[in-house]
């Protein structure tokens, strides 16, 4: 069991929601879906790769077989999976510290959600209502989400200026080749298995 | 729709364990005993199914819900009227809900379109998925890779919203761009201070080696752990 896997943390959130307050989230949901400006708040919190929100109908659990029994729920569920880079505290910290009036909009109408401020309610709330990964997987382990951002801004730069002055003359190549460097000097550097590639992997003892 | 944000696909299945027992094991707990088994990063079977870009498994036991006072709709009604009988108290606790069925939640950010992924997934890891899937309801139906995909949409929720932090490139622009940007750090540190002449020798050869156009030439594995 690991929610690590290299830099990204898997986070998996389910609470329950009235049924007949589900609509609301629903519209919420889709407001921001249709007005992406609306997330301008989760932008700014760049350790995220992709997060979702799924509500479930007390009614809409899969049921695939005449022998499946049905579910009998008094509520409606959220699930909530985020992919992140960072310790848990620091994620739900600055999801508290960054977008608070974001995060009461979102679980507002679910079960006893104490609100983001203060912290210590709210990290108990996820704590309580967080499930385990059992198998987590990334393409990319050594990269946080800001890497792969930065990677494809040098790829992009790196061919350009090698189509415009890979075969210029050395001194102008070297001017360039100066201006390329300070252009991505905030995309570069070098990405290690630090400080720990994943825990399962070292309680494994590889 | 709310799993697609512009090529990224957001999946998410729920599909239903059915009750007994493989080897005196409950049928929910050999499920994720076999995921538990799977590799880690390159070594995970999704490193074989093209453009993952992140994927988990959980096993759903049953669903919870944090106990402490909220800030619940009428809580501060209820607490008034609670001063006159105890069963307003009691009315404003929440229901205890159980589910009747353990379910294996797949939770899966990819690329493109998911039937071609889904397709592309049966191909590649075909056992694993029949060991995983093994003991879910409707998986017995399963014969290949169209059936594959009519069952996991039968699992399928959809998002009602899906953030995408990163890009939506494909996994191989994604993977070349992470291989350019460490090799072409490495080479910016490694070659300081070198006459222009000198430098543009040292860096044609160094776009000799890493063809940065080429998605299918130098770049990093899928679940590439170490550097």
């Amino acid at each position: 069991m690991s929610n690590i896997a290299g830099k990204a943390y898997a986070m998996n959130v389910i609470t329950p929601i009235r049924w007949y307050m589900t609509w609301i989230n629903k519209v919420i949901f889709l407001v921001a879906q249709k007005r992406p400006s609306t997330l301008n708040g989760l932008m700014t919190l760049s350790l995220i790769h992709y997060a979702r929100w799924v509500i479930i109908g007390r009614n809409q659990f899969p049921h695939l077989s005449p022998q499946q029994p049905k579910e009998k729920l008094n509520y409606s569920y959220m699930l909530f999976f985020s992919n992140f880079n960072g310790s848990w505290a620091q994620y739900v910290d600055s999801f508290t510290f960054a977008i608070p009036s974001g995060l009461d909009l979102f679980w507002k109408w679910n079960i006893r959600y104490p609100k983001s401020v203060p912290l210590t309610p709210f990290h108990s709330y996820i704590q309580f209502n967080q499930i385990q990964t059992d198998h987590y997987y990334t393409a990319y382990p050594l990269a946080a989400a800001n890497d792969v951002k930065a990677a494809k801004r040098v790829k992009t730069a790196l061919i350009e200026f090698d189509t415009q002055f890979g075969n210029a003359d050395p001194d102008q190549f070297f001017k360039q080749y100066k201006a390329l460097l300070r252009g991505l000097q905030h995309d570069m550097g070098d990405m290690q298995p630090t400080p720990i590639i994943s825990l399962a992997e070292q309680a494994k003892g590889h | 729709m709310g799993n697609v944000s512009n090529n990224a696909y957001a999946l998410t299945c729920l599909s239903p364990i059915k009750k007994g027992h493989y080897s005196g094991t409950a049928y929910s707990d050999e499920v994720r005993r076999r995921l538990q088994q799977w590799g880690l990063h390159e070594q995970s079977p999704m490193a074989k199914v093209p453009q993952t870009y992140l994927t988990r498994f959980f096993v759903l036991d049953d669903v919870y819900y944090e106990s402490l006072p909220g800030t619940d709709f009428g809580g501060t009604w209820y607490d008034i009227l609670s001063i006159f009988s105890d069963r307003f108290r009691r009315a404003a606790l929440p229901k205890e809900d159980h589910l009747e069925s353990k379910y294996l939640v797949w939770c899966c950010n990819l690329h493109g379109d998911m039937d071609t992924y889904l397709r592309a997934m049966w191909h590649s890891i075909g056992d694993d998925i029949r060991s995983l899937w093994e003991f879910c309801y409707g998986f017995e139906d399963v014969k290949g890779a169209d059936t594959f995909v009519h069952y996991i949409k039968q699992c399928q929720l959809s998002a009602s919203l899906f953030f995408v932090g990163s890009n939506d490139a494909s996994l191989e622009e994604q993977l070349k761009g992470l291989y350019l940007k460490q090799e072409f750090s490495r080479f910016a540190a490694e070659h300081q201070g070198l006459p222009p002449a000198e430098l543009q020798q040292a860096y044609r050869a160094f776009i000799e080696r890493v063809q940065p156009q080429n998605l299918a030439g130098p770049s990093w594995r899928p679940g590439q752990s170490r550097p």
